[in-house]
């Protein structure tokens, strides 16, 4: 992002939420099959991103937390008299997947369905502390996309033809997903690539720190000098003026 | 490495008892949990209730695990974790326990007002499982957890065990074996530190593949 000044803004702390809202009446195509894999980017339901999220050359990311809907029994949904569906528990795990590699495997070393939103919830309640911490975070680098899959246990579909409910007021949510993940551009990009290389953990403090470090090895540049002395000589003159126009130039030999 | 879960919980759609490799699909008005006998342990991985996998947690040649935190619902479930024929939970007399409870560890942490604070950072020091190990974690209800179906299929009456464990894979893993003949604790920061260490060594004695940084290290 480039602001008004022409600035480059580097490292920035981000995140990205998924919603999936009623719409009325219940129409099939408007809400994911449970069981079945969906991208919260690219998947067709909800809020989405009009690409794959693909990290492009000058940029690393450092993902630090993801988080869904709390909850598993069905029976926790609430429908109103008039058969519309005003809370839904989703029974959803997310996946984290980069190119085509997924992050979380079961105990057989299997592609599983990820982590739940009882162990890593989204919104977090005293009801529901999360268990899950991202540490080690994920690194995803230059040219890799990334991507968070959710699956619903809870068969909305199946809920709907049963006659449990007949519609959906907008004001219910279906699901949600939270990422929170930091985002290093430009030069920050080039220094956790080498902190990569180097096995430094990448954090905003060690891209820091390495910077202070390339600054203070090298020193200042010899354009740099010359800046700092000809800003120095144009205060001197203007000095003088100022205390010439003033009667208090003192008299200098060296003048 | 990675930073794995696992969650076990004993609800299933009316008439099932048993899904593996994946979670049941459920719905309103056709589920129910499955009734747990007081003093019979069930694997969670293994076990024939609920949800499981196919064969039970092994590692390969090149993993290494560390399980550093467990939980479990209800408060009259207790959970052990065991390693080949190894249980972790010990009484006094150096028998095995039932294991850790959910009044220590609740599943969800807050499920029904109950905190966990005294493993709020996971066992201290964790579990660690090397290559070609066999792990798990049996589940036993300290009295009977009778089935629950219809509107009474709340959350706070599912039986849950939950289990997060560090997976160490490939490099990782060479770099685990050597902090523990070190007997260092496997984290991942004390694995990190480790590979850092180790580059920074090569670099000063000048046999790192990185040239254009000697000078920087030298200042460093």
């Amino acid at each position: 992002m480039v602001l008004k000044g022409g600035f480059k803004m580097t490292i920035r702390s981000q995140m990205y939420e998924w919603e999936l809202f009623g719409n009325g009446a219940f129409v099939a195509g408007d809400f994911p099959v449970a069981g079945r894999e969906v991208s919260i980017f690219t998947g067709g339901f909800g809020n989405f991103v009009n690409e794959v999220s693909m990290v492009r050359d000058t940029e690393f990311i450092v993902i630090n937390q993801i988080g869904c809907t709390p909850g598993v029994s069905p029976q926790e949904s609430i429908v109103s008299g008039g058969g519309a569906l005003t809370k839904w528990i989703p029974n959803m795990l997310i996946q984290f997947v980069i190119g085509t590699t997924g992050y979380y495997r079961d105990p057989q070393n299997v592609y599983s369905s990820g982590v739940s939103g009882m162990a890593s919830p989204y919104p977090k309640s005293i009801q529901d502390l999360p268990y899950y911490d991202l540490w080690p975070p994920i690194y995803i680098i230059s040219n890799q996309t990334w991507d968070i899959r959710y699956k619903f246990f809870n068969d909305l579909h199946g809920a709907f033809d049963d006659g449990y409910f007949t519609s959906i007021p907008p004001s219910t949510n279906i699901g949600r997903v939270w990422v929170n993940y930091t985002l290093f551009n430009g030069t920050d990009s080039l220094i956790a690539n080498r902190l990569l290389s180097l096995g430094i953990p990448i954090t905003i403090d060690s891209v820091e720190w390495f910077r202070k470090l390339l600054l203070k090895s090298k020193g200042l540049e010899t354009d740099t000098f010359k800046f700092y002395l000809r800003t120095a000589q144009e205060y001197r003159d203007e000095d003088n003026r100022v205390n010439n126009l003033l009667g208090l130039k003192r008299y200098n030999p060296n003048e | 490495m990675r930073r794995q879960v696992y969650e076990w919980r004993n609800i299933m759609p009316t008439g099932e008892d048993n899904i593996l490799n994946s979670y049941p699909i459920l719905k309103p008005n056709n589920v129910h949990t499955i009734a747990l006998k007081q003093g019979v342990a069930i694997d969670i991985f293994i076990g024939g209730v609920g949800n499981n996998i196919d064969i039970p947690a092994a590692l390969k040649a090149t993993q290494y695990i560390v399980i550093d935190a467990i939980a479990v619902w209800p408060q009259n479930l207790a959970a052990q974790i065991y390693v080949n024929t190894s249980r972790y939970f010990q009484d006094p007399d150096r028998n095995p326990t039932e294991g850790i409870t959910g009044n220590v560890v609740p599943f969800p942490n807050g499920n029904s007002g109950i905190i966990n604070y005294d493993f709020k950072n996971g066992l201290k020091p964790p579990v660690y499982v090397i290559p070609n190990q066999t792990w798990g974690i049996e589940v036993t209800p300290l009295a009977d957890i009778t089935e629950k179906t219809g509107a009474d299929v709340t959350d706070a009456n599912i039986a849950f065990c939950f289990v997060k464990y560090l997976l160490i894979d490939g490099a990782d893993a060479l770099v685990a074996k050597k902090l523990m003949e070190f007997g260092w604790d496997i984290t991942a920061e004390n694995i990190q530190r480790y590979k850092q260490d180790l580059v920074r060594f090569n670099m000063i004695a000048g046999m790192a593949e990185m040239d254009e940084l000697d000078g920087l290290e030298r200042r460093v």
